[in-house]
């Protein structure tokens, strides 16, 4: 999977400063750091990920000018530490060795106590070599009060000037996790929905969203298409990335076994580029039809015309400019709101462009034909993906929408087939207890008697939509509506000072809704337990309902 | 066979599990049956009690999966046997519920007739109802945990995880869902494909027999490979611990109680001269879930020791919310849960005023009986307009029963083994000094002579520029 960094590949970069840069590795091409520096791609690519590198001051005769620091060489402070507290015993209090513990009552809050000047430190940075360790250890070394300082503020002035100075990086392959992270922490998080690592695993879980088995594998999925999910997403893409990730079509690679020896495109050669050449030149048979996939397929429902999925070119998908051999472009499918609600008003799919006769197409003109071919491919590729959502038996749906709720789900959970999984993420809590209500015992009840009162009137068959004024959804195919929230605490672990993450970020807390879709009968069932037993059942009429007439 | 987690089909079927859904939080998992598997002596075959009625299994296999299906009249008095009680262990997974069974001797089944009342949801089973139903055997791992836990493992489909402590089964489900991308038993062709597997060890014999039971009935065999194992002595390999097969594994996840004494084993070169049980070409994602934070404090300790990075540690919080009407008001006498006070400062001066005029009247003598019935008909003819489930204000709040900490989850990984070889192969395939820019011979330079290098490209660029453009204003 992740093995090794390949060329064109974004990864992600980790500065000292616990800043994440988000980068290209183009061959032969120099990677900047900022004010930590620069090196060429060429000498990470091939590398594995998660090796901390530090830029040399004077390159290696090869030019090579990154040294990997070693696990034990990041973690040295801290096993010295812990070597020490083993000999002296846990006892803090006494500080070892029977000195009394330093505290901070002797020091000052006074800028001298650094006799350094910042001419003098800019002088040092021009000077030293050693990758800013040098710095550090002098201005550690011209601090006056240094001996006065505890051990955790020891700890915590080492750190500062560090993250400061000493010019390390660590390379991270690209993921959904790291992604999610990246909008939140250092990009516009409105943008994402302000969505958190712990909702992403929970809708990926409450969605049940997985890879569906390979088709050609099993015999059960060719008889029916299935891993089929619906998906609404104002998320930049970021929902979509992380179901595909789970479905195993997220990334070009996926699904081959990984060696270094594989297959790379010639030095020098720039992928980038020749890609977009190579696509129009391509022979139009030979391509992979777009959205052809039948099953471990994401069906995306968008509001304007065009869906923004922006942030799957991370993973070398551009939705503007799709590659065709990545598993996205036969797997993801997208229709907007009006195809799905109503087909015949879209301008692609209601109007056929008229088959030409193979004859008549022959005299045509090179580009007159090539527009009757595109018109006919996009139309029929409309069409069939239009109606395949239409026809709905899908198996999962996950929302994480600036619409209402209430009319999104009333349009798409008709859609699920039995059993199917639904997922509603939202940054706040206040449109999903407006869902939680609509989806109420108390109105799921209503529902049902209003529904066999019309029975009664029109002898049992019922147009639902006298409903709809009433209710914005029906309540009776979902059960059971929840609400949760989660958060996670990240925690500081170190010899002798652990504790919870003294800030953190604020913002949206990120609720998720979930209910499981359900076929009521068409024979009216009265729920157990309402006549006999004095305690009402969850799913039976709640007797608090009973003081209102609701009789028409 | 298919699993009905992975590809439950598009109805129920014999002989497979199915969830019966009452309400929330009380579903129940059981096997559907076309016989008696336990002869218990019912007319309709198998019969699965609950508290909304009866379920002969002949109503419930093929169906569609969601139906709602209605509750029959099964006499359960006259076999002389009392059903076993509604609560369930996990020795009788396979009766779960008050689960029955029909005559054997009989050789037709009575066909079931529908009763008044009663009805359930058949539900296929995914991790989340698995794990909220499951028999508890240890303490489970809850989905706010392993979903995020399987997030940050990297657990995706082609993968293996191991899984140590294999517990009661929540995190296997969730696991083998995460890693699933075809099942192996048909051909062993296609070598270019990893298929995602769980490997998972468990130290506690009884335990062991009961998590292979329950994958062979779930159909994950292949998918799953139970090992009945101590890691601490034994490590990760598949079948012997010395010289058995290496699981090859991209994620762990340990729930023991000593993780520190297994982390011995899960290195790339175990000292011992055995095969690692780590995948050589991938890094390799840790997680461990210990309760106590001594136990998180030694385990990272030791990771530090064994070279892992990227440790971190956290602990997940959830909470459910409860959505619900509140409802308070003078007039709402006899509504239940509803709060009777009054509701805003001007209907608590409304009622001090005529509780007031009232008190006068009382002492003058002068009360009349109707006004006060008058009153409350006037409130509940503006009540009715609205309907009662749309009637209060919309709150909502934590559940009741909290669970305020489940365990310190600490992750860590372990990049790929990288040899001088390689990193020669490397350098001969990228060469560390080849710049597209720069195509001519670059000797070995600082960082700061690029830089004033590149400086000085920029200045003699621009005055080019400007030798260019005033040769252009000239002519």
């Amino acid at each position: 999977m992740h093995s090794y960094i390949r060329p064109d590949q974004f990864v992600a970069i980790c500065l000292p400063s616990d800043q994440t840069r988000i980068v290209k590795v183009i061959p032969d091409t120099i990677v900047q750091l900022g004010k930590y520096g620069s090196f060429p791609a060429n000498q990470i690519l091939g590398r594995p990920f998660y090796v901390t590198y530090e830029l040399l001051d004077s390159p290696e005769s090869d030019g090579h000018q990154l040294r990997a620091v070693t696990a034990t060489e990041l973690h040295t402070e801290t096993l010295i530490a812990e070597g020490e507290a083993d000999g002296e015993g846990e006892d803090l209090e006494m500080g070892g060795d029977g000195i009394p513990m330093r505290t901070n009552r002797e020091t000052f809050d006074d800028s001298s106590s650094q006799r350094l000047t910042v001419q003098e430190i800019e002088e040092l940075k021009q000077e030293a070599s050693g990758s800013g360790r040098e710095i550090v250890a002098k201005i550690l070394e011209s601090h006056s009060a240094l001996d006065q300082k505890t051990a955790f503020s020891l700890a915590k002035y080492t750190l500062r000037k560090r993250k400061k100075y000493i010019r390390r990086f660590t390379v991270l392959p690209m993921d959904v996790g790291l992604l999610t992270n990246y909008m939140l922490e250092e990009r516009d998080a409105q943008r994402t929905m302000e969505l958190r690592d712990e909702h992403i695993g929970l809708i990926g879980c409450w969605g049940n969203v997985h890879h569906s088995g390979d088709a050609t594998f099993n015999s059960i999925s060719t008889v029916q298409p299935n891993g089929r999910y619906l998906v609404v997403d104002e998320t930049g893409g970021l929902v979509v990335a992380a179901m595909a990730e789970r479905m195993g079509i997220l990334y070009p690679h996926d699904g081959e076994e990984d060696s270094v020896d594989e297959q790379d495109p010639p030095p020098g050669d720039n992928g980038g580029e020749t890609r977009e050449t190579e696509v129009p030149t391509k022979s139009r048979r030979n391509r992979r039809v777009p959205m052809s996939a039948s099953g471990n397929t994401i069906t995306v429902i968008h509001a304007y015309s065009q869906p923004n999925l922006s942030l799957l070119k991370y993973f070398g998908y551009d939705t503007n400019n799709p590659d065709e051999s990545h598993p996205l472009h036969t797997h993801l499918k997208t229709v907007s709101w009006m195809q799905l609600v109503d087909p015949s008003a879209d301008p692609i799919y209601s109007n056929e462009p008229p088959v030409i006769p193979a004859t008549e197409l022959a005299s045509l003109k090179q580009n007159k034909r090539a527009t009757y071919y595109h018109k006919r491919t996009r139309w029929e590729r409309v069409k069939r993906v239009v109606d395949e959502a239409r026809a709905g038996d899908f198996d999962g749906l996950v929302v994480a929408t600036l619409l209402e709720p209430p009319g999104v789900l009333k349009n798409l959970v008709p859609l699920l087939a039995g059993s199917a999984s639904v997922a509603v993420y939202s940054p706040t809590v206040e449109p999903l207890v407006h869902l939680m209500d609509m989806y109420s015992t108390a109105r799921r009840t209503a529902f049902i008697n209003r529904k066999r009162d019309l029975e009664a009137q029109n002898d049992g068959t019922v147009d639902l939509s006298q409903l709809d004024e009433e209710f914005e959804v029906d309540p009776t195919q979902l059960l059971p509506p929840t609400l949760q929230t989660s958060r996670v605490r990240p925690w500081q672990v170190l010899p002798g000072r652990t504790h919870p993450l003294m800030t953190g970020r604020g913002g949206a807390e990120g609720y998720l809704f979930h209910g499981i879709r359900v076929v009521p009968t068409t024979v009216h069932i009265q729920a157990a337990g309402a006549v006999r037993k004095r305690r009402k059942v969850a799913t039976s009429t709640p007797a608090s309902d009973r003081d209102v007439d609701m009789a028409p | 066979m298919p699993s009905p987690f992975l590809t439950p089909g598009s109805s129920t079927k014999a002989n497979e599990l199915a969830l019966l859904h009452l309400r929330r939080d009380q579903t129940i998992p059981t096997i559907l049956r076309t016989y008696d598997d336990e002869n218990l002596g019912y007319d309709e075959g198998k019969v699965t009690n609950t508290r909304f009625g009866s379920f002969p299994h002949s109503t419930i296999i093929d169906h569609p999966w969601g139906s709602q299906i209605a509750a029959s009249k099964v006499d359960t008095g006259s076999r002389g046997r009392r059903a076993a009680p509604p609560k369930r262990k996990a020795e009788e997974l396979d009766a779960s519920g008050t689960t029955t069974g029909g005559d054997e001797e009989m050789p037709s089944l009575k066909t079931p007739v529908a009763a008044a009342s009663g009805f359930l949801h058949v539900l296929y089973p995914t991790p989340e109802s698995w794990t909220m139903s499951l028999p508890h055997r240890t303490q489970v791992v809850y989905t706010p945990d392993y979903s995020y836990i399987l997030h940050r493992l990297r657990a995706r489909p082609g993968n293996t995880v191991i899984e140590a402590g294999a517990g009661s089964g929540s995190f296997t489900h969730a696991a083998v869902r995460a890693v699933f991308n075809g099942y192996p038993e048909e051909g062993p062709a296609t070598k270019r494909r990893r298929l995602g597997k769980v490997c998972s060890f468990e130290f506690h014999e009884q335990r062991v027999g009961k998590v292979q039971d329950e994958i062979n009935q779930h159909g994950l065999d292949g998918l799953v490979e139970v090992t009945h194992r101590d890691v601490y002595e034994h490590g990760f390999l598949l079948g012997d611990p010395q010289t058995g097969k290496s699981p090859k594994a991209n994620a762990i996840f340990l729930d023991l109680p000593a993780p520190w004494l297994a982390l011995k084993h899960l290195v790339r070169k175990p000292p011992s001269g055995a095969e690692s049980p780590l995948d050589p070409s991938s890094p390799v994602y840790l997680c461990s879930f210990s309760p106590c934070l001594e136990q998180a404090e030694r385990t990272i300790r030791i990771m530090r020791q064994l070279s892992w990075l990227s440790i971190s540690m956290v602990e997940v919080s959830h909470r459910r919310l409860d959505v619900k009407r509140e409802r308070v008001g003078l007039d709402t006498e006899g509504v239940r849960g509803a709060t009777l006070h009054p509701k805003s400062v001007e209907e608590a001066v409304a009622k001090l005023r005529s509780d007031e005029e009232r008190a006068k009247l009382g002492r003058s003598g002068l009360l009349q009986s109707g006004d006060a019935s008058a009153s409350k008909k006037d409130s509940s003819a503006q009540m009715s307009t609205t309907p009662s489930y749309a009637l209060g204000r919309l709150t909502h709040r934590s559940e009741p029963d909290l669970k305020t900490h489940t365990s310190y989850l600490v992750f860590a990984v372990l990049p790929r083994d990288w040899t001088e070889e390689d990193e020669q192969r490397c350098r001969q395939k990228w060469p560390s000094n080849r710049v597209n820019s720069a195509a001519e011979e670059t000797p070995a330079k600082s960082r700061r002579q690029m830089k004033k290098e590149a400086k000085a490209q920029k200045v003699q660029e621009k005055g080019e520029e400007q030798q260019t453009s005033e040769a252009k204003s000239e002519s």
